[in-house]
């Protein structure tokens, strides 16, 4: 018998409204505020300040003041020697460090520049907070390097400039490309961040008082809105966005040439450049979501700017930026083992059943087995707190995988008499002390700075519109360059 | 010279806007007698107005040549300055050459690019400027200057095509 099925009265429409609804909420850019009320949030969230923040801020001050620059006098008035590096194993986690902290330092480029680029508009609210990741993150990777020296007072010798017999430093050494590279990185990250905070700037000009707005009146350059200094702007940060992506990828592939040009056991690999890139932006995808995590649940108005939505996206990229990471570990593990060399078969040994073995084993679980077993998921990738956790997993598994790399590889070497296990002696309450810093800096900037690129997260706002095709109600964007 | 007068009009969309812009045209004033300030971008097709020119892209070519030359300087000038040959190799490698050369060309662009920006834009500029707090809040301000004799029946044109607010502009700071 045919049943025919009858609708209830108004049901669609219902359905339809609600589903409208549903839209607005989940997305920022289908969820409009008057510019004002928006200006007002992220002005809020930069003043409020709780006894919390201030005693976090307290805290880490000293943690700063006595691990890293206490610890560092000492070790310059002691020297190296109060470090565990030593022979095999000359480079230690001074170099675990800065090769982590520039990784990190991906995060910023990819997020704002490469999103950017392809027009990815989930980016609008948080690029600023990735771009500050860039920018404070190559501070650690300075400050790891300058450790690293030893007599940091000669860290000038570096610099391209001729000694007393005219002789300049050999540039066609991996170590004075880092250099160049770094600084590079360094000086077009910080004038990237800069460029699109200038509206933002003025904005805050406009609503402050006191000191507040002489610094934001400093820092805005007189800028008003007007055409000429909006297509000079535009055109400034569509000229980065493109031609700092390959200062990026050409940051750590030289960071890897300093390994991949030695013809040691288990660094002489032609894939390290691409291998240390995804690795860069497996740590850096990472770290990014911690910190919206955090900026996210402390800060006032921040659930606004900060949705679900956006954790998922992240959450994608970080699945696939996952698979890159292993195919390429995979790769590089693949060729090494099939070659034979004794000395990379006895590495290769070394790294899997040697003292360190669970830390080997650890990196593919962290790095690969969780992000997987998690971020497949929509449901749980959206979760704020569950990708932050992956997200701290990846980055233990990556700072890992760098200290795998350095100390742990240098121990094995054609030389077997010399084999020794690197113990880190003075490294630890340093690598607290930058990671401290990385924090505190990120902390004060937070209440100095907005976070949130305001007009462009209100320019995406105007570019969005949902239009019906049929019954169905659909998420369009209109192109407004 | 005729004396003209300077007025700040207040949209709070765009469609306002650009009507006024077009009637401001029509009533005999340039597209140099005006300019539209706002707190987002706001394409010059948006509101009918002619391109604006820039002169970022050129600079940051000219900064990509300075960079590739100082570059040059570096990886082949610096090695003749004081040549010490090693082990019989080359005094001018090329690979790594071209890492520096690389290196020095984009930082060269991008240094262009941002003080392109300073110098298109007179940043820093800290003097009195027409401006009120509102753009930053979405308003869209359309800053035009009339002459004197005229200027009651411009204002009173761009107030038919939606203004908010028509008020002579005075420069104050920022």
């Amino acid at each position: 018998m045919a049943v025919a099925a009858k609708p209830l009265p108004g049901a669609h429409a219902r359905e339809h409204r609600s589903h409208e609804e549903h839209l607005r909420e989940q997305h920022l850019m289908l969820d409009p505020m008057p510019r004002g009320e928006m200006n007002a949030m992220v002005m809020d969230s930069m003043h409020t300040t709780s006894w919390k923040f201030w005693a976090v801020f307290i805290f880490l001050s000293i943690v700063v003041a006595v691990c890293l620059f206490g610890a560092w006098g000492y070790m310059i008035a002691q020297g190296l020697g109060v470090a565990g590096v030593n022979r095999p194993s000359y480079w230690g986690i001074f170099l675990v460090n800065t090769v982590f902290w520039i990784g990190i330092s991906h995060a910023g480029t990819f997020i704002s520049a490469i999103l950017r680029v392809f027009k990815a508009e989930f980016r609008r609210p948080f690029t600023r907070a990735a771009e500050l990741m860039t920018t404070f993150g190559l501070v650690q990777a300075g400050f790891s390097i300058f450790m690293h020296m030893g007599r940091v007072w000669l860290a000038y010798w570096l610099f391209p400039y001729p000694n007393q017999r005219q002789l300049w430093p050999n540039l066609h050494s991996p170590l004075s490309w880092d250099l160049l590279a770094i600084t590079t990185y360094l000086l077009s990250s910080t004038m990237y961040l800069f460029l699109p905070l200038i509206p933002d700037l003025a904005m805050a000009r406009d609503r402050s008082t006191g000191w507040r707005k002489t610094f934001f009146k400093i820092l805005a350059l007189g800028f008003r809105g007007t055409e000429g200094e909006w297509t000079h702007l535009r055109n400034a940060m569509n000229i980065f966005a493109f031609a700092i992506i390959p200062v990026m990828f050409s940051v750590h592939t030289i960071v890897s040439w300093d390994f991949a040009a030695a013809t040691r056991p288990g660094w002489s690999s032609t894939i390290f450049g691409p291998y240390f890139v995804i690795g860069a932006l497996h740590s850096g995808m990472g770290a990014v979501v911690m910190v919206l995590a955090v900026i996210r649940a402390t800060m006032k108005n921040m659930k606004y700017f900060i949705r679900p939505e956006h954790f998922e996206a992240i959450g994608k990229l970080m699945l696939i930026i996952s698979m890159g990471w292993a195919y390429f570990f995979f790769n590089d593990y693949m060729v090494q083992w099939y070659g034979g060399d004794q000395w990379t078969k006895q590495l290769l040994h070394w790294h899997e059943a040697g003292p360190m073995g669970w830390m080997w084993f650890a990196m593919l679980v962290f790095n690969i087995a969780i992000p997987w077993a998690i971020l497949w998921n929509k449901k749980w990738r959206s979760s704020p707190w569950l990708v932050f956790g992956v997200g701290l997993f990846i980055n233990v598994g990556m700072w890992f995988e760098r200290y795998i790399i350095i100390p742990i590889s240098l121990t094995i070497n054609r030389m077997p008499f010399t084999w020794r296990l690197y113990e880190p002696g003075i490294e630890i309450p340093l690598s607290i002390g930058t990671l401290s810093l990385f924090v505190l800096l990120y902390m004060a900037a937070s209440r100095l700075i907005p976070l949130v690129p305001v007009w462009e997260v209100q320019e995406g706002q105007m570019a969005h519109s949902l239009k019906k095709f049929g019954r169905e109600t659909v998420v369009t964007v209109s192109d407004l360059e | 010279m005729a004396d003209k007068s300077t007025f700040l009009a207040l949209f709070s969309d765009l469609e306002p806007a650009a009507d006024a812009i077009e009637r401001l045209r029509a009533l005999g004033l340039g597209d140099a007698d005006m300019n539209v300030i706002s707190g987002i971008p706001v394409t010059e097709g948006m509101l009918g107005r002619p391109r604006q020119w820039t002169n970022v892209p050129r600079l940051a070519l000219g900064g990509a040549t300075g960079g590739f030359l100082f570059g040059a300087f570096l990886a082949f000038g610096t090695p003749n300055l004081y040549p010490v040959f090693v082990g019989g190799q080359g005094l001018l490698p090329g690979p790594p050459s071209v890492v520096v050369l690389f290196e020095m060309t984009m930082l060269g662009m991008l240094i262009a690019t941002f003080v392109g920006v300073f110098l298109d834009s007179f940043f820093p500029s800290y003097s009195p400027k027409e401006y009120v707090r509102e753009i930053s809040d979405g308003k869209i301000a359309v800053l035009f200057s009339c002459p004197a004799d005229a200027q009651k029946e411009i204002v009173e044109a761009v107030r038919k095509s939606g203004a908010e607010s028509v008020e002579p502009a005075e420069a104050q700071p920022l």
